[in-house]
This record gives C-alpha cells, structure tokens and sequence, in this order.
C-alpha cells in the first residue's frame, strides 16, 4: 500500500470506513484511558518545533504487512502468518491469547480482545455470532482473549480473485476505497506496472521506523 | 539397530522436520478450515443522500436483511467524486443511535430548564398532532399568526421547502434557521460585491493558489466532501501543485497539512487582507485588464488601501511581519488562477461583513471571477415549480409584521436572519410575546453563543414542540416531541450548497423502513396543514400529498423516476464560464470594489452610512467582550471535523477519534501556547477553568505549539447534557461562555471575540 | 557425607494454620483466575500499550527462582562441595515447584487458557522462531530433568544423581536464558533488545534462587525445630553475594551500554523516567545495594540473621527487577515516527493493579507454597537434625 501524505486530509475516513466494513468493535471512554480501544487502521498526529515553526504530520497507520515480520516470528502457535500474496493473516482459532505479538509489533498495529464479543459494541450482529463457525475469516468469532488487527481486507480481495477483477484497480480494502483525497494505493508491489510501482517511482519515499528492518509494506510518500 | 543408531535417527529426522518447519514451506497445517456459510443475507445498494452536515453528499448504503451495514460514496455525484467524508460512515451510528425517540411525548413535569426530568409520557401521533393542531389554529384565528416561531436546524432541501411553504401559508414571518450561526458574513461579503447574497463556490479543478482566511478547508468546509478529493487533486493529480497558505491563530488541521501557516492575531483579516492588496496595487501586480472592463469604483478602492493600509503599519495589528505579507501578496498574485477564500475564524465578527467584503475584493484584483480555477457561481437545479401558496388576510396581515429576529430592520439591514438575536426577543417579548414555536432539528441551546439565554428564553415560551430523532438539549425543554426520521428513513430531495458551480441534485430514499413510529418532517407537515384546513390545507394540495409524492412531484423535471430511484443525482449542464455580462446584480453590472448595493440599503435604512468607507471594504478594528487586563486571552471555538452537525455526538466511531491533531477522544481540551502555559505555571494534562465575563467551564489544558500566544481554542461538539450513553457529560461546550454580539450588517452571531482568562482548576 | 532425610512432622496447630491459609489464597487466585476467564481480560490491568501484566512477571519470576538453584547441583557433583547435600532435596523440590508454578502462571496469562496446549505441540503445530515455543521446550525439559534429579536423590543412587544433576543444570540454565531471550529478542522495544539478557536473566535467577533458599531454609528449620546450621547459611550467603556482584555488573553494562549510543531515549526513561523510582528505590537500593551492604558489613555479614534479611531483600528486589523490566519496559511509547506523538499513541502507558489481578498473583505464591508445604509433608526433603551448632 502506498499512501501519499501530501494528498492526505487527516480526515479519518479510513479509520472510518474499516470500522464500518470489519465491524470492528467501537470504544468508550473507559477504554480509551486504558488503552483498550481497537483500531485496526489509526490516524496519529507527530509534532515538531516550536511556536511559530511547528509541523505536525498526520500519519495513517494499518497493518504494515511487513515481509520481515516481528509478530509472525514470535507466535508461538502459527496463529498469524504471512499467505502467499503478502498479506499477513490473524487466525482466531489458533490464537492462544500470549500478546507476545503485540509486544512485538514495532507499530502498535494488534488489539487485544479483552471483552467476550457479546459485552462488546458493534454497530451490527455479525453473521454467525455463534461459536460454531470457526475460522478466520469473513467477521468470524471474536472471542476475548485473542489478538485482531487489520487484514488489508482479504476477504475483498479473494472474492475479486474468484471473480476474475483486477486487484487494485477494481479491488481494494475499504481504507483505500473510502479515502475521499484518493490519497491510498493499494495493489501488486511486483508489478511494475501497477500504480503502487509507479507511485513508488514517482517521489522519494519513506517507511515507518525502517531501521528495525521489517520492511514494511505500507510506503508513505511525504509531504 | 542399537540404541545410539535409533537416537541419533530420531534426533536428525526430528531436526530436519523442525527445520523445514523454520525454513517456512508452505504449511499444509495453515490451511483452513472450511467456512460455514451464514444463510445468504439479502444485500442490496440504495442511492440516497447524507445529512450529517449541510453539504448533503451524496452516498449509496448497502443493506443486509433489512438493516444497513455499509455506506459510501456515489461514483455519479461529481461534487465530490463519488467521495464522502467520515462523517457520512457514522451515518450507520445515526440511524442506529439507541438513544432515538420512537413515539411522540409530552412533557408533564411543568418546571422546564437545565437539570430538571421533563417526566415525558408517550401519546399517539394523532394526539400529539391534535394538540398540536388546536394551537395552530387558535392562533389563527385570533389573526395572531406571526407569533408562531419556526426553528429550522439541519434539514434537507425538501424539509426546508415544507418548512418555507407552511410560515408562508400560516402567515408567519418567523422562521429562524441556523445560517445565523454560520456564515452570514459570507454572504453579504459576497453581495456587496457581486449582489449574490450566498455562499460562495469554488473551481478547485484548476486553481493554483489558495489563500485561506481562517477557513478550516479540510474540517468544517461546505461541502467537506468536496474538499476532501479536491485536495488530493490539487496537491498531486495535476501537474502544478496547488500552493496552500492558511491564516489562523490556530495551527488548525488544515493548516498543518498546508505549505505555510500564519498566525494572526485573531479579527484583524480584514487588515491583513487591505495589506495584501497594497501590495499588489502598488507593485502592479493586479489584472489591469479585468479590473478595467469589469469592475467598478476601483479608484476609491485603490486610494483606501494605498492610503491606509501598508504593510508595515498592518503588521503592527496583525502581528505579522511585513516581509511575509509582501511575499505572500507577490506569491498570490504572480500564481493563476488564485483564490482567497474565508472561513468563520475571519469573518465571524463585528465588521465581519467589511472583512468579508475585503477578502473576496482581493479575487477581483487578481482577475479569479468567474474563471477556471477561481470564483464560480452555484447555478440553481430547476425543480418543477410548487404552485404559489395560498395566503389568506390572516397569513398576509402575519406575513408583515416585524419579525422577530429584526432581520431587514434597521438594526440589521442586510440580515436574511438573526439567529442569535431571538432568546432576547423571546424574554423582552419584543416586537411582540411569542406564543408557540416548533423546532425542527435544531438545537441552539448548544451551537449559539450565549446558551445560557437560550435557555430561559425556551422556558418562557408557552408551547414548545420540538422534531427531531431523539431529545436533543433544545428538546428537553419542549412541551412536546415528535419522533422524526432519520436522513435514511425518509424521501426528499438535495443540493449541494455553493461547491461545485454546476448544479447538483440528490435524491433520499428510505434505505430502511423508517424506525418505530418515527415520522419524515415532510410527512408531519402535510399531516399539520390537512389538519389546519382552510388555506394551509389548501397550500399544501396537489404537490405530492406525502412524502414520496411530494419528492416526485418536484423532481419530476429532472428525469424519469426509475431511473432517478436507481441513480439518486441528477446532474445539470457543465459550468460556463466567464458569464461576464450576466452575473453581476449591482447598480454597475460589475465587480464593485465601492458597493452601489450597500450604499442603495444603508441611505435607505436609518441613515447610518457617515461616509464612502462605509461601502468600501475596510478594517473596523477589533471590539472584544472584557477588559484584557482581567481576562488576557481570546477564545477561538472551532469545529472539528467529527463534530457531528445534527444536534447529537452520540456516536462512538465519531467520538474515539474526535480530536486527531490532539490525539484523543471523548473529550474536549483546551488548547493554550505552551510558552503561555508556562508562564502561568499550568501544567499539561491539568483541569483548568477557561472563565468570561459571562460563564465559566473546566476542562483539561493542552499545552500547543501551534497556538497564537494570547489565544485559547476549545473545540466544539462536546458537553451534551440532554441524553446518549455516549456524550452525555463529556466534555464542555465553548459557546457557553461565549458572550453575544452581531456583525450588524447580516446579522452573523460573533463567536470569536469573547476574552477569557485561564486559572487552575 | 551420609546424611539422613526425614518427613516433616507436621502435626502442629501452625502447620494447619498454615496450609490453610495457603490453601485458601490459593483457592482465591483460582476463583479470580476463573473470573478473568468468564469475563476476560477486561478485569486485569492490561491495555494494548502494556499487553503483559501480573502473571507474565511472575513466571520470569518464579522461573528465575527455579532455575538459580541447580547451581548447588554444579557445586555438590562437580566441584565436590558436600557442605550443601543437606538441603540439595528441599532445594531441588523447590526448583520443581517452582518451574511448575511458572508455568501455570503462564497459563493464566494467556487470553485463552484452554488452548495451551498448543504450546507443546513443539516443531507440529507451533512456529520455532518464537522464543515462547522454543522455552515451551526448554520448560517441559527442565521440569521433566529436575523430577526425575529429584527421584535420582530420593533413590540414593550418585552416579544417577550426578548426571542428572547436571543434565538439569544444564537445562536450567538454557531454560532461564531462554526466557531472558523472550525480551532480549524484542527489537521493537527499545529498552529490553539486548545481547546480554539472557546473561542477566541467569545472574538474576542464581542470586535470587539461592537468597530465596537462605530464606526458605531458615524459615523451615526454624519451624521444623532444625537448627540451622551456620556455616551453610553463610556460604550461601557468600554465593549470593558473588552473584549480585555478577547481577549488578550486568545490569550497569546493559543500561551504559543502551545509554552510550546515540539512541538513547528508551534509556533515560527506564534510568529517568516516570517509573525510574521503582528501578531506585526498589531493584537498586533495596535488593542490592542495602544487602550488600549488610553482606559486606564486618559484623552483620557474618551473622545469620544478616544473611537471611539481605537475602530476603534480594528475594524482593529482584522480584521488582522483573516487574519494572516488563512493565515499565512496555510502558515506553513507541516511536513510529520522529516528533512528539500527540495524544493517546504517544502517551506513557499505565498499568493499574486490579484487585482481580493481584488476587491472582498472590495465589500464585500461595500454591507454590502449599504444594512446598505438602512436599515435605509428604516427601523426604529435609535433613535430619544431627544436632548441629
């Protein structure tokens, strides 16, 4: 993914939007203190400088998708891996609730399910809420006591394969779908041709905390 | 095999299965287990429109088993391109809100005000109508019409038309909106000008320059969404990058995500504006060949702003040095097309309508009317004519009357409407007592300065009915609620406010059945005038009779209803540009730099014009509410972009994420300069109490880097009392400090120039 | 040296008392254990900033204290020191006991505890890059070895116990290294990445280990009407001093060597910050440097009751060396990018203590205890008195 942070309004539709399409659950007051809100895409504002001279940067941060994963490394129960096409894939019926992920996690991109899903506020039941339908995907059963984070989506992208689209052209994760400044590109970083490539190409990027060397696959091109 | 051989076997080969586990080959044991299919639910895409803010962008909702779960944009809405704002998401959260109301009630605890159970009790829709009804008509009947007062909060275009056509029918010349809380400024600005009284559009397409005067372009913007995708464009879609200097005592969002902000001391834009002209005028850097064909009284202009406003003496009032007023000037007018824009941060203001006037005066100069990338003119849909109403002796007796907000008197001769002005007409009872008002969706108890009054002015009504979809802080002191729709229960049509140029149509329909017993406001309005008989019932005939009919009786011009059911925007013809001789209504026909339409009105009115500077735009100075010495700070309240505008916040994905530049939700902070802070030994993170002569509120402080040093910001959005899980006691509302004050010309309620000082709390 | 080993004689109204109440704190951290269960994680103090909290820190905890005294093992059969056989069995129980109380509070910690199993599925199900499958290894191993070191003392049989000795030993200390590994692996969080963790880990295990024993074994003779027996304690007090040299000698390599290089922020905040009170106050001052001044002091030094108290301070202090190495290590904003972070991503996390969470933790101790309390009940572990000093 690449998202153009001079085209980016702060605006928050994306944090938005993945909220309305995973039907991740929303926070209160009481968890926000306790840092128990789930977002699975944030928005967080840097400062720098001083009064006149202040910069603040507003950067979108999901998943980053690394290819040099700390989180997959470090579970000990293969509950989260990386698939074949790169996106790195949280099963709930392995996890085991350890946190070492979170832990591990350079990004702050994992939340902790402390709740039972049905104490939880979801803006709609998802279809099954029932414990009978394991597996990890689409909005399966959240139950406490496992780890959740963004997905980029799959389940949109493996129906627009089965369906013979174009991914990231006719197929993207809501975040990208929904950013009203188009600043999100999403799509095939081997492809030369795709727009992910050519935005890569176009300016110099950048990627968060890249000295830890997870190679993140969420590029940021600055301002 | 011995022992050793079996050992040494089993260790290798377990060795090398774990080691082929490590090198990471694909791992038959990830493959998952089958997923069991839910009963396919019925999923459908409905095209309607939001109404979170005025901008009414337009979305489609998808549908599953009857209940909506997704929203996004329409692809065929060009005002945005099919992009919508975040706050078109929540949507899901407004219609699903746990804390709305289902049924009509009725108050039955007497005692109104702050604190106090109004006790409701359900009734029927035709009791409540009922009741309703008899009040109506005895205030008819006793040819008191005009003591009837409408609010009119956020409504869709269809709403307001009802709303409008029934003051008419009934006689009434009361109705109240919330514009006079907004921008007002704007508008007169713009008419003095050009002779439009209304807001302002934008060619965003092509526009190289933007220079923003207190506008939070990319948070409280109209329509937000537009903004939103235009900004993308303008930044990296096209192969000049648009160029963004924003001027704001607060380092706003959109200043952040700016190329410059400049922090000016807070109400001296119009100054700062006057400055930048003289810069380019002396230097001759203005568009000599459209401010000779196509502008009027230039010399008078040109002398003032030479005269009076260089930017050494300006910098002295603005606090900004005059090296980046000349730079600015010089970048604005050497890149085209440019344009300079404002916001309510500038204008909100007494004098505001002179700064107003004075910010738009400087696209003129820089030839940007009318043209690619600069000023455009909202071209109106044309919807089928509602025949006129019928009025009767009664209605036309009411119609004449004084109104109540003394919009159009002398006091505020250009005003459309005075919002603000009415808790004192309602408590002084003039220019006469007010016996019943309807509020529908609005809730100025909260978004008007001074709450504190509206709150006694609202008690002394004798009868309130308030409509809304749940109790807002307005509602709880209504005598009686109705339960109404939400945007996506209920049929009506929609515009874009001044955007786009081109005009812009939007339909609503109902994504779900409607709620409960909930009712859309055109609906309770045929049901009021059939109920009312005589010519209100006649008024209200042959345009639709409900609703939907009403809907397609109005839209029937503009395609066929099926296809307008399954597309939802109807787009009318490409903008033109360059209307030269066609969109100016001043005496002149042209730009007037010296307003024909301001001197025509003020010699009119109670003869308050002294002088030509009176109808040329010009810097007033700045009067504030309190002493500095007592109160050392200036209050700016702003609007963040999740500030819902419906009169509730009782929306959890709105309110976790409420404040992004600061980082936090559910609350509201206060925003001061940390080297301010400082001296005052006020720690970050601490409560304070931010104190006017009028009110006083507590919240936690923020120490900023990106704060004028003499001003504090609160956001605005929080410190609702009335109900909702979500936002009931969080958080304080800045407007209740605030104290009141007009721009006397339009009428603009000032929300900006109220000093306050800041102690620990 | 042939020395005999008896039961305990356990009929005495303190016994009862004891193993009650025990049992009863037990029986509390249990039914809290349960609550958190039902209710989830919502009950203990833990958020998305500091995911680990009470229980993780016991396990490093108790593990460390399991792990240290193996190294009596390495003394006895191989540098033939006979002083120690007496306590060698009440040691390695402990060493037992302990590795399976920190294993059970790793169960509790986890957000589904009845999915544990998954964690021994070594090399089949489980990824063996992660440290926490790798120490589900090394745990089992070390349990297993010290049980059966244990049967191999109850047998009487030296060559057995030799080997065994320091098979366990060996998975003792491979053990503890690895759980220092759990944290020293951790790019991510600045204040733990570390070469030296799984070192500090060992050196902290053997001083808090062998400064537990010191406690434990005065405590139990005294009960036991045993005499403890001089010499013993203050050697091991001596052991324990060297180790908290090592201790100290590493920690001050660790902080100077993360506070040298230009990155030194998450430092200064676990030297400076918010939370460094709990570093001074408690890991520095009170768990090192009071002891070893009691243990260097002419007189106090050589008196029993001064071991015993600066072991038992040792025993404290290094509890808060693993409590402000987790929390407060996790409690240090991440940087994801260059500035002040505003608002809730850049703000220090907090870890309140809940009732629910520190009823648990107290649980934990207890049933260590008890099953302590049982074993020599019901075991031959501790020496018989052959009337000593």
């Amino acid at each position: 993914m690449v998202i153009d942070l001079d085209k980016c309004t702060g605006c928050q539709a994306c944090t938005t939007a993945c909220k309305a399409e995973n039907n991740v659950p929303h926070g209160s007051p009481e968890e926000q203190q306790l840092r128990r809100e789930i977002h699975w895409n944030k928005v967080i504002a840097v400062t720098n400088g001083k009064y006149p001279r202040v910069r603040t940067e507003l950067i979108p941060m999901p998943c980053m998708h690394c290819d040099h994963t700390p989180c997959v490394t470090v579970c000990p129960a293969k509950a989260t891996y990386r698939r074949d096409d790169g996106i790195i894939v949280q099963d709930f019926r392995r996890c085991i609730g350890c946190k070492y992920c979170i832990v591990a996690c350079p990004y702050g991109a994992r939340s902790f399910n402390v709740k039972e899903q049905e104490e939880k506020k979801y803006h709609r039941h998802d279809p099954p809420p029932d414990r009978k339908a394991w597996g990890p995907w689409p909005f399966p059963s959240r139950t406490h006591g496992v780890v959740e984070k963004c997905t980029f989506c799959f389940h949109r992208i493996d129906q627009g394969v089965k369906e013979g689209k174009q991914i990231g052209k006719d197929v993207v994760p809501a975040c990208v779908e929904d950013c009203p400044a188009n600043a999100r590109t999403f799509g095939d970083l081997d492809d030369a041709k795709s727009d992910v490539s050519r935005l890569l190409s176009s300016r110099g990027w950048i990627r968060l905390r890249e000295e830890l060397a997870t190679k993140p696959k969420v590029y940021y091109l600055p301002g | 095999m011995n022992r050793r051989t079996f050992l040494k076997v089993s260790v290798v080969t377990g060795a090398a299965i774990g080691a082929g586990q490590m090198i990471g080959q694909p791992n038959a044991l990830s493959a998952l287990p089958v997923q069991k299919k839910s009963p396919a639910a019925e999923e459908k895409w409905v095209a309607t429109s939001c109404l979170n803010c005025p901008a009414c962008c337009a979305i489609r909702v998808k549908t599953a088993n009857e209940r909506a779960i997704r929203i996004t944009g329409n692809p065929l809405s060009l005002t945005s391109e099919g992009k919508i704002c975040p706050r078109a998401h929540i949507g899901l959260q407004v219609l699903y809100d746990p804390g709305r109301i289902y049924s009509p009630l009725k108050r039955t605890n007497r005692e109104k005000g702050k604190g106090s159970d109004p006790k409701w009790t359900p009734l029927s829709w035709d009791q409540a109508l009922g009741e309703m009804n008899q009040r109506l008509k005895s205030l008819r009947e006793s040819d008191q019409p005009h003591k009837l007062l409408l609010f009119s909060g956020l409504n869709t275009a269809s709403s307001r038309d009802m709303i409008d056509r029934f003051a008419g029918a009934f006689g009434t010349p009361n109705l109240v909106s919330e514009n006079g809380l907004d921008a007002e400024t704007e508008k007169s600005g713009n008419w003095m000008a050009d002779g439009h009284y209304g807001d302002t559009a934008y060619d965003l397409d092509h526009t190289n320059y933007i220079l923003a005067f207190g506008a939070d372009l990319l948070e409280s913007s109209r329509p937000l969404s537009r903004f939103l995708r235009k900004w993308g464009k303008l930044r990296r879609e096209k192969p000049n990058r648009t160029k963004v200097v924003v001027i704001n005592p607060r380092y706003s969002l959109t200043a952040a995500k700016s190329d410059e902000w400049v922090p000016i001391h807070p109400g001296t834009d119009a100054a700062l504006a006057m400055a930048i002209a003289h810069v380019i005028l002396s230097e001759n850097l203005h568009d000599a060949a459209y401010v000779n064909s196509r502008t009027a009284g230039f010399d008078a202009y040109k002398r003032l702003v030479l005269g009076q406003y260089n930017p050494e003496a300006v910098s002295k009032v603005t606090g900004i040095p005059p090296e980046s007023i000349k730079r600015i000037a010089r970048e604005y007018a050497q890149t085209k097309p440019a344009i300079a824009l404002r916001g309510k941060e500038s204008i909100a203001w007494p004098g505001g309508s002179y700064a107003s006037y004075a910010i738009f005066c400087l696209n003129a100069l820089v030839g940007s009317i009318d043209v690619p990338g600069g000023i455009v003119y909202q071209e109106k849909p044309e919807f089928k004519d509602m025949p006129r109403w019928v009025e009767d002796a009664v209605a036309g007796r009411g119609k004449n009357q004084t109104p109540l907000d003394l919009h159009g008197t002398n006091q505020f001769p250009l005003a459309e409407v005075v919002t603000n002005r009415i808790p004192e007409s309602l408590l002084e009872g003039v220019p006469y007592p007010t016996e019943m008002a309807i509020g529908f969706n609005s809730n100025f108890n909260m978004s008007a300065p001074g709450a504190e009054r509206w709150d006694r002015a609202l008690k002394k009504l004798p009868y309130y009915v308030h409509i809304s979809p749940f109790i807002s802080e307005m509602a709880l002191n209504a005598d009686l609620v109705l339960p109404s729709t939400t945007y996506l229960e209920e049929w009506g049509y929609d515009h874009s406010p001044a955007g786009a140029g081109f005009a812009e149509v939007k339909l609503k329909q109902p994504v779900v059945a409607s709620q409960g017993g909930a009712r859309s406001i055109t609906d309770i309005i045929f049901d009021l005038s059939k109920r009312l008989q005589g010519t209100v019932a006649q008024s209200f005939l042959n345009i639709g009779d409900h609703s939907e009919g009403f809907v397609k009786f109005r839209t029937e011009t503009l395609m066929p209803w099926k296809e307008w059911v399954g597309k939802g925007v109807w787009r009318g013809k490409a903008y033109e540009y360059k209307k030269e001789k066609r969109i100016f209504n001043t005496p002149s026909k042209k730009f007037e730099f010296y307003s024909g339409n301001l001197k025509a009105i003020l010699t009119k009115k109670g003869n308050r014009a002294k002088g030509d500077l009176d109808f040329l735009p010009h810097y007033q100075g700045v009067k504030f509410l309190g002493e500095k010495e007592k109160y050392p700070f200036i209050l700016l309240p702003y609007k963040p972009l999740m500030a819902m505008e419906n009169g509730s916040q009782n929306y959890p994905w709105a309110q976790e994420i409420f404040l992004p530049m600061q980082g936090i939700g559910w609350d509201t902070l206060v925003e001061m300069n940390s080297e301010t802070a400082g001296n005052l030994k006020l720690r970050d993170g601490s409560a304070v109490w931010v104190e006017s002569p009028f009110q006083k509120i507590k919240a936690r402080l923020k120490c900023s880097e990106g704060i004028h040093p003499q001003v504090v910001a609160i956001a605005c959005g929080q410190g609702h009392y009335a109900y909702g899980q979500w936002q009931k006691g969080l958080g304080v509302n800045p407007n209740d400090v605030i104290g009141v004050d007009y721009d006397d010309l339009s009428g603009q309620a000032v929300f900006f120039n109220t000093r306050v000082k800041v102690n620990k709390g | 040296m042939n020395v005999t080993f008896s039961k305990m004689e356990s009929k005495s109204r303190g016994f009862f008392i004891l193993t009650a109440t025990l049992g009863a704190l037990s029986l509390a951290g249990f039914i809290s254990f349960m609550i958190s269960y039902i209710q989830g994680h919502q009950v203990l103090g833990g958020g998305n900033v500091i995911p680990w909290g009470m229980p993780i820190v016991l396990a490093i905890y108790l593990i460390g204290l399991s792990a240290g005294l193996h190294i009596l093992a390495f003394f006895i059969h191989i540098l033939g020191r006979k002083e120690w056989i007496p306590i060698i069995r009440m040691a390695v129980f402990m060493a037992v006991i302990l590795i399976f109380g920190a294993m059970v509070s790793i169960a509790l910690d986890l957000g589904r505890p009845e999915k544990f199993w998954r964690l021994f599925m070594f090399f089949y199900l489980n990824n063996m890059t992660s440290m926490f499958a790798i120490n589900a290894i090394f745990y089992s191993c070390y349990l297993a070895a010290a049980s059966i070191y244990l049967m191999t003392l109850f047998a009487g049989n030296e060559r057995l116990s030799k080997i065994m000795g320091m098979v366990a030993f060996c998975w003792a200390m491979l053990t503890h290294g690895g759980t220092g590994l759990i944290f020293g692996l951790i790019d991510a969080r600045e204040p733990w990445f570390s070469a030296l963790k799984p070192f500090e880990f060992i050196m902290a295990a053997l001083t808090s280990s062998l400064a537990l024993l010191v406690v434990v074994m005065f405590v139990t003779f005294h009960f036991t009407r045993r005499q403890s027996r001089k010499e013993l304690v203050i050697s091991l007090g001596k052991l324990v001093t060297g180790f908290l040299l090592g201790l100290i000698l590493l920690i001050a390599i660790n902080e100077l060597s993360h506070v040298y290089k230009p990155g030194r922020e998450a430092s200064l905040f676990m030297l400076a910050g918010p939370f460094s009170w709990q570093f001074w106050g408690f890991q520095i001052f009170l768990g090192e440097v009071i002891p070893l001044f009691i243990l260097f002091h002419p007189r106090l030094g050589k008196t029993m009751k001064g071991v015993v108290t600066a072991s038992a301070l040792v025993v404290i202090g290094v509890f808060f060396e693993r409590y402000y190495l987790v929390i407060a290590g996790l409690a240090y904003p991440q940087s994801y990018f260059p500035g002040k972070i505003e608002g809730i991503y850049g703000a220090v996390g907090s870890f309140p203590l809940t009732a629910t969470e520190a009823v648990m933790s107290v649980g934990i101790f207890a049933f260590v205890g008890f099953l302590f309390i049982l074993g020599l009940k019901h075991l031959e572990l501790l020496p018989v008195d052959e009337g000593g000093e």
